[in-house]
């Protein structure tokens, strides 16, 4: 039972990172390994501007807007002018783009690990010998209002509406009226709000933040989107629940020696031989 | 910099570009993206390693079966990227990789975390080779392989390959078996990073489960691409340049990473197909 | 020289072919119509392999080639080309025509030693470059050449198999009155020297001018097959597809 409670805030975690480089990808099929950086700077902002507010709902509120914000430059700045390249380019400005920002943070606020020590004053929850802890609680409730509402914004306002149909066809979307320019940097805005928040959630759960923390989410998340079908969103949070979910149980499983990642990886790679198209991707003709 | 050193960064120079050009046939002839070419690498090196250090064999014989476990490898690891496509392909480069390290740690034959020790040093005809011997001896593989490339691209195989890449369709329809190219592109380049393994294992005379991680994929994959995808000259350009950048960027120590970053990202911004791609400055300044 | 049985495919729900059979006889031009949906891209993709009809067969030149890969019905001698050009953009002209000489050689070891810019191949794709009228752009690469020279192009390399029969999708598709007079003339030339062909198109002045025998496919059956005066008078036809498109 305490795995299930385990698997679903790992599965949280995951579904908030790869939520939000499901957005970026559904709209331009970039591989955003800067995503991982950008999750990271999320944590770092959050974690400073607890510390000069005291308060942790504002410094997630700021460390929010201002993550969201850089997203939009990532876009603005390094992807937008080779966007007619090969797809193999913005791969590569991406993964540079990741070095970079991981030694900015080095050289910004030191490489060591730092505390990210909150209390919400809430208690441990205790059920029957199972414990939630209120971090975890924090991350359930948190994931859930999130998810709640991007399925409230892509289904029921004209943003959502604009960046369905920018991530179907953006020429056609274009023709259509849409501003496609300004949907792309919201969709940045997006992603990035929620990579931050992600991070900053693993920060306070791990009581940690260093600027490597990203290398795991880089690829991980990337799991996720596969699995869900590559730009579906609904997918994406399917597919993260079940990723969290098969590595609890294949750790847990005590005959089995490979490491939690090795698992993510085999288990992405027998699903693209049985389904090369993801798991909830309907078919393409 | 002593000039032992600047020998040992020769010779790493000249694995690396015995590998990107091994990625080159996949990538920059047949138009597979792979991020998982360091798993290629590691399965030479380790055939070495374990052939030499557990039993014993020669030092011709190792070479000989990394080149040949890597193909075969090569060949299988190769399927995959017959079922999934572009970004997908991607992604199953990526575990492959992770997957093939996570074995090397976890199981004992490996040598488990702490890898395998006591290579040693590559005896040929009579001779143990040294630091200069290596650099010279790597650099003589470095030739053959780029010879490989040219005589590819003088023959049919490159035709085909290129025609994968531009347009699968339109190759089924000249002829063109786009598994059967898929799979000599990967056998090829798997021998010939098996190559580059060999070399590696009896350079450091023991080889490490991290030595073969993602992060090197990514650097051979940058080195391709920074150079100039589909030239010969490109990937040698890009592996020498990534090795002794670092050290060149030494006496700003502090920022030596940052840099390295940057300059990938602002080549790939303005120079998309590479320095020595079409358009790019280089191969501009050398036609001129 | 190309005969297909019965062949009938379904999508999910949909019905695409029904039982359609059709012969091409050795050296005509022959006609694939039919409105939209009919299912002229589906009879298409079966023949050339792309994908496999759920019952029926086709056979070409006498051997059974339903279920076969592209390449291997290549092999056999069957060319094409595609409604939306695919040459290989990044090759040039000569280099176009190269590729497809290479058939000889794809499926054998001989693509590890063969010299693609050897004399014989070289003079063999001036020669097509030629016949096809691309002599000024030899060396051009593809991606920069007008619509109209690139589907001239395809032609040239799908010639430059050693095809035997040309399959060609939409061929007038997107091009201008001249461009596609110049393009009945090449098919024409093609056809003289030997080529069968097989088409299928929207342009009706272009089919009934060019082609000897046409079949004409609605909503999945064939309806009608014949030379194309006898067609054009055909009441199934006019009602299924000319009195259609006559009155728009």
């Amino acid at each position: 039972m305490q795995d299930i409670v385990n698997a679903l805030v790992l599965g949280s975690i995951y579904v908030l990172i790869s939520v939000g480089l499901t957005l970026v990808y559904g709209i331009l099929k970039i591989l955003h390994i800067a995503h991982a950086g950008i999750y990271t700077l999320g944590a770092f902002l959050g974690l400073m501007f607890y510390h000069l507010t005291g308060n942790f709902w504002l410094a997630l509120f700021l460390s929010i807007i201002l993550t969201g914000i850089a997203g939009i430059g990532v876009y603005r700045y390094f992807y937008k002018r080779v966007l007619e390249e090969s797809r193999i380019v913005p791969l590569v400005i991406s993964i540079g783009l990741f070095i970079v920002m991981q030694d900015l943070y080095r050289l910004i606020w030191s490489p060591y690990r730092q505390p990210f020590a909150v209390s919400f004053g809430i208690g441990d929850i205790r059920l029957k010998g199972i414990v939630i802890t209120e971090h975890q609680v924090i991350i359930l409730i948190v994931t859930f209002v999130s998810l709640l509402s991007m399925y409230f914004l892509m289904n029921h306002t004209k943003l959502g509406l604009a960046m369905r149909a920018c991530a179907e066809d953006m020429a056609i979307a274009g023709t259509l009226g849409v501003d496609v320019e300004k949907t792309i940097s919201v969709a940045f805005f997006l992603g990035s709000a929620l990579a931050a928040l992600a991070g900053i959630l693993v920060g306070v759960y791990e009581n940690n933040v260093y600027p490597t923390m990203g290398e795991v989410p880089s690829y991980k998340s990337f799991v996720v989107i596969v699995l869900g079908g590559f730009g579906s969103l609904y997918g994406a949070v399917l597919a993260g629940f079940i990723l969290a979910f098969t590595e609890t149980i294949l750790v847990a499983w005590k005959g089995f020696v490979l490491p939690r990642d090795a698992i993510a990886f085999l288990v992405m790679i027998t699903v693209l031989m049985i389904k090369p198209e993801g798991l909830f991707r309907r078919a393409t003709r | 910099m002593s000039l032992d050193y600047i020998l040992t960064l020769v010779t790493f120079s000249n694995i690396f570009s015995i590998l990107a050009l091994s990625l080159n046939i996949i990538t920059g002839y047949a138009g597979q993206v792979s991020l998982g070419h360091a798993a290629f690498f590691g399965i030479g090196a380790y055939t070495s390693a374990i052939l030499a250090v557990k039993f014993g064999v020669g030092y011709w014989w190792t070479l000989l079966a990394s080149v040949l476990i890597s193909g075969v490898v090569g060949l299988f690891l190769g399927l995959p990227s017959l079922r999934v496509k572009h970004d997908f392909l991607v992604l199953a480069t990526i575990g492959t990789n992770f997957v093939v390290v996570a074995l090397f740690k976890y199981i004992d034959f490996f040598g488990g975390p702490y890898g395998i020790v006591g290579i040693p040093m590559a005896r040929i005809f009579g001779i143990d080779l040294s630091t200069t011997g290596f650099a010279v001896y790597t650099s003589i593989w470095l030739v053959i392989s780029t010879v490989l490339n040219l005589y590819i691209n003088k023959v049919y195989l490159r035709y085909g390959f290129e025609a994968v890449k531009e347009n699968e369709e339109a190759a089924e329809s000249i002829g063109v078996s786009v598994s059967l190219f898929k799979i000599y592109a990967f056998t090829i380049s798997g021998a010939l990073a098996g190559l580059a393994g060999n070399l590696w294992a009896y350079q450091m005379g023991m080889v490490f489960p991290d030595d073969f991680s993602f992060s090197i994929s990514i650097s051979i994959l940058t080195m391709l691409v920074l150079g100039g995808m589909g030239t010969t000259s490109g990937p040698i350009l890009g592996a020498y340049t990534l090795t002794f950048l670092p050290e060149a960027l030494r006496f700003i120590q502090d920022y030596r990473m940052l840099l390295y970053g940057l300059i990938i990202v602002l080549v790939m911004m303005y120079q998309p197909s590479g320095l020595l791609g079409k358009n790019g400055i280089l191969r501009k300044a050398f036609k001129r | 020289m190309l005969k297909v049985k019965n062949v009938s495919k379904r999508f999910g729900g949909l019905q695409a072919l029904k039982g359609v059979s059709f012969e091409v006889r050795e050296g005509e031009i022959h006609a694939l119509i039919g409105p939209n949906g009919a299912g002229k891209t589906t009879m298409f993709n079966i023949i050339n392999g792309f994908i496999k009809p759920t019952s029926g067969h086709v056979y070409f030149m006498g051997k059974r080639i339903d279920g076969l890969r592209p390449s291997r019905i290549a092999l056999m001698g069957m060319g094409r080309t595609f409604q939306l050009v695919r040459v290989f953009p990044e090759m040039t002209v000569l280099e176009n025509v190269l590729a497809g000489i290479g058939k000889r050689v794809y499926h054998s070891l001989r693509v590890f030693s063969e010299a693609v810019k050897n004399e014989k191949n070289v003079k063999k794709a001036m020669k097509l470059i030629e016949l096809c009228g691309l002599s000024k752009h030899v060396d051009q690469e593809a991606s920069v050449l007008p619509l109209g020279i690139q589907r001239n192009l395809e032609i040239a390399r799908a010639l430059a198999t050693d095809a035997k029969f040309l399959l060609l999708d939409e061929p007038a598709s997107g091009l201008n009155d001249q461009e596609t007079k110049g393009l009945a003339e090449l098919i024409r030339k093609v056809n003289k020297s030997g080529v069968t062909v097989l088409f299928i198109e929207h342009d009706m002045r272009f089919t009934m001018g060019l082609a000897h025998t046409i079949t004409v496919l609605d909503h999945g059956e064939k309806i009608a097959q014949g030379k194309p005066e006898d067609v054009a008078k055909n009441e199934r036809v006019i009602e299924a597809y000319l009195g259609k498109s006559m009155t728009t």
